[in-house]
């Protein structure tokens, strides 16, 4: 069942479109990354989204109710985090989340701050004035203060952009429970593109105000049939760069190691060429294409374009 | 200098302000000067009965300004707050903060300068709230103006309200002012109330129609304010204009 249907929706900001008649849908339980360069326009979708943007065209429904007719209705049941938004620094941690419970009217409002300190380990931080967090901790509280209504969608800007490598795993966990148990359905804006990879079960790529891609992670990066072969050559380097040049293959020098760009059913002749030339490598590595490489090529070539 | 409202405020608009409320204060005292007793009455009382405006004002300004800066904006607008509660928020914790304010200040007066504000009596509720009125449209039309250009009017919400004030008569009567300032002053809902508190005081009777006249001007401004703060609302919403996050 789909929870959000976003059909045709459009923003011009004068002679600038922002975003481009774009439509595109969001299953319960779904997580979906929504991926894209800077100004790609991303943060405009994700506002008119959370309704804080007026659509210049198209339509927004969450439950099948139009978000610009059930505003408030539909508000209750979706939330919102974002590594750029902060809560005000001069109330403790304990009296923002009261605040927010009180935005949503939640009941037994105690209870529910009590979990989700203990969820997001801020037990130690509730009579902590805002000011005082570390960004890591402040981010934790807006994905706390995300998640305090519990949300049937959550929208998720950059949600671990700035947090501890352990903590910013704890949060991909914690997502993906939270979906699997709750059927929460969450997009995700991300520049990791590992994380997407690791959490989104499909993803759609922005560029230029327009959904250039819609597919699985996995789909995304099986469009892109260059892989990388990593070798740590003991002898012979000059040679496979010889080699590198004369088939025509990108190559780059890793401190020790030597990259080279392949296509995947030309990796057995690039192995079986270094053997001819006598190269010895005493490690090998080969790296399938990934969602950054998708990402990397849609940047490059917007790059290329006139 | 040319892009700060802050400076040009600070360098035009504070001192001339000052020159016109205190001059004209100073013409009315000297007037005044045998009845020393009188003179004070009239200062503090005007002083107090002038925070139910600023607070009114003031609270729901600063607050809105307070939501820009700590980037709050975004996490009232995308919960299911109305416009309407929102505003109302700051319009109940204005009176309840100019309330506790006026509480406290009044029992000061009364300790230290024997003036009692509450010898105004039932006339206080009125005068209270009515002044509130004209804080609450001054302080949507500055929130409306914050929304729409963001924090570099921010100026605004310290210094409009008393651009009212010398219209105002706070510490001196009507009669003090020159004739066009007079008649400016017929157009300022507050300029009827603190007439009526300074005939309360000396008199010790109202006429009921400076209330009318104050209540139906408060009612005109505050629709216009409120229309303004509203399509400054639907602007940013259009717009974008202010970064919500």
């Amino acid at each position: 069942m789909d929870i959000l249907q976003v059909a045709n929706l459009t923003k011009q900001f004068d002679l600038y479109k922002a975003v481009d008649n774009i439509t595109f849908s969001l299953k319960e339980g779904e997580i979906l990354g929504m991926l894209g360069p800077n100004g790609a326009g991303k943060t405009t979708t994700i506002q008119m989204l959370l309704g804080v943007l007026t659509p210049t065209f198209g339509s927004i429904s969450y439950f099948e109710k139009s978000l610009f007719n059930h505003k408030e209705e539909i508000l209750e049941q979706v939330n919102f985090s974002s590594t750029y938004t902060k809560l005000p620094e001069n109330l403790t941690v304990l009296e923002n989340l009261t605040f927010i419970s009180y935005l949503y009217d939640i009941k037994h409002r105690k209870d529910r701050i009590i979990k989700l300190a203990d969820q997001f380990n801020l037990n130690n931080l509730m009579h902590m004035q805002c000011s005082d967090l570390s960004a890591g901790q402040m981010t934790r509280l807006t994905l706390a203060k995300a998640f305090i209504n519990y949300p049937k969608v959550l929208l998720l800007d950059e949600p671990t952009a700035s947090l501890d490598p352990d903590v910013a795993d704890f949060i991909r966990k914690f997502l993906m429970e939270e979906r699997k148990k709750f059927q929460v359905s969450i997009i995700i804006t991300s520049h990791n593109m590992a994380e997407v990879e690791e959490v989104c079960d499909r993803v759609i790529f922005i560029d230029q105000g327009r959904i250039i891609a819609n597919d699985t992670p996995e789909g995304l990066a099986k469009t892109i049939d260059t892989s990388h072969v990593e070798l740590l050559v003991k002898d012979g380097l000059k040679r496979t760069i010889e080699i590198c040049h004369e088939k025509g293959m990108k190559y780059e020098i890793k401190g020790r190691y030597i990259v080279i760009d392949v296509k995947e059913e030309n990796i057995p002749v690039l192995l079986y060429n270094l053997m001819e030339k006598g190269v010895y490598y005493d490690e090998i590595a080969i790296e399938k294409p990934t969602l950054e490489d998708y990402f990397l090529q849609v940047v490059k070539q917007k790059h290329e374009s006139p | 200098m040319k892009h700060s409202l802050n400076r040009w405020s600070d360098m035009i608009y504070w001192p001339i302000l000052d020159l016109l409320i205190w001059g004209l204060t100073i013409k009315y005292m000297t007037a005044l000067s045998l009845n020393p007793q009188k003179m004070i009455i009239s200062f503090i009382a005007g002083m107090l009965l002038w925070t139910f405006v600023w607070r009114g004002q003031y609270e729901i300004s600063v607050s809105i300004l307070e939501d820009l800066w700590s980037r709050n904006l975004i996490n009232l607008f995308v919960s299911p707050l109305t416009f309407w509660e929102f505003i109302s928020a700051f319009i109940i914790i204005g009176i309840l903060k100019a309330g506790i304010g006026f509480i406290i200040a009044s029992s000061v007066a009364f300790l230290l300068y024997k003036v009692n504000m509450f010898a105004l009596g039932f006339y206080l509720v009125p005068f209270a709230l009515l002044l509130f009125m004209t804080g609450w449209w001054v302080g949507f039309f500055v929130g409306g103006l914050i929304l729409r250009y963001g924090t570099k009017v921010e100026q605004f919400a310290w210094s409009m309200v008393y651009l009212v004030s010398p219209f105002s008569a706070i510490y001196y009567p009507l009669s003090i002012l020159p004739n066009w300032a007079q008649t400016v002053a017929k157009l300022i809902p507050t300029s009827y109330i603190f007439e009526g508190a300074r005939e309360v005081i000396t008199k010790g009777i109202l006429d009921p129609k400076k209330i009318l006249y104050c209540f139906i001007l408060n009612c005109i401004y505050m629709a216009l304010a409120i229309f303004f703060m509203r399509k400054s609302f639907n602007k940013i919403l259009q717009k974008g204009l202010v970064k919500v996050y």
